[in-house]
């Protein structure tokens, strides 16, 4: 009888994807793409300090409209990012809040979104 | 057994400066170490690390620290350490850094480590000695700090991991 042996992989690619969503409920002018890096980079700094704020995020789609993202992570940063976006409160002291919508170490898994799904 | 277990890290304050020497203080530089894990990872790395931060021993004269911290964030301040770039202490600052010679589980291990470690130093410095007043002191310091034969025979102690 043959045997066989089975290999399972459990890196999960290098990077994971974001799509965030930033809520300003005190309305006001809206960050540019520059300024919304800028704001995530500041959050990570703030909770992680210099090390926090050197970790490798990429701005890979911006609506200024909606001020949602997807953001690119280094997979061994996760962790760091989401909890700073989580609790980042303020920009340019007006109340801020980052809503993250769906996580993934792929990005093509961000394109469909069973929540918005219309049956 | 569940117990809460510490890193103790031995460092070296070196400065050019000789006033240096007065501002090696337990304060100055639990103040400076803690800043300098905030600038370097956060909020979130100074909370971590200061759970059971504190300078445990202190030797102005050689300028010998030692601290203590948690098991689970003595990454964090090991890596904070080479930012620590100057202590402060009644309004004045003075240019330093920190040379980290040892980690240990246990102040006892620290201290075999410290033992040794200024043995050396002395032989290193009776080789630099410029003139023979020096020469003198540094022999004699050597000398009764050498182990005799009896000496030798010292037991083995449970060390923490």
């Amino acid at each position: 009888a043959a045997s066989f042996e089975r290999r399972v992989l459990r890196s999960a690619g290098e990077h994971h994807y974001l799509r965030v969503r930033l809520e300003l409920p005190d309305g006001g002018a809206r960050p540019n793409v520059a300024q919304f890096k800028q704001l995530v980079v500041s959050a990570l700094k703030e909770l992680h300090g210099e090390v926090g704020a050197a970790l490798p995020v990429d701005v890979l789609t911006y609506e200024e409209k909606t001020l949602s993202a997807i953001l690119r992570v280094v997979s061994s940063g996760l962790v760091k990012l989401w909890s700073a976006l989580t609790l980042l409160g303020f920009y340019q002291n007006r109340r801020c809040a980052f809503r993250v919508l769906q996580t993934s170490p792929f990005l093509l898994a961000l394109a469909g979104n069973s929540r918005e799904l219309v049956l | 057994m569940v117990r809460f277990k510490n890193r103790y890290v031995l460092c070296e304050v070196v400065s050019e400066d000789p006033r240096c020497r007065q501002c090696i203080e337990d304060r100055a530089v639990g103040l400076a170490v803690r800043d300098a894990i905030g600038r370097v990872h956060g909020d979130f790395g100074l909370a971590c690390c200061s759970i059971s931060f504190t300078v445990k021993y202190l030797n102005a004269y050689t300028g010998t620290v030692l601290l203590r911290c948690r098991k689970d964030s003595y990454r964090l301040l090991c890596s904070a350490l080479p930012f620590v770039r100057q202590l402060e202490s009644r309004n004045q600052r003075y240019p330093c850094f920190l040379n980290t010679l040892h980690v240990g589980g246990t102040i006892r291990t620290c201290q075999k480590f410290l033992i040794e470690y200024n043995r050396r130093q002395l032989l290193m410095l009776l080789q630099s000695c410029t003139n023979e007043d020096e020469r003198r002191c540094v022999q004699k310091s050597l000398l009764s700090c050498s182990l005799t034969e009896e000496q030798c025979l010292s037991g083995n102690e449970d060390d923490d991991d």
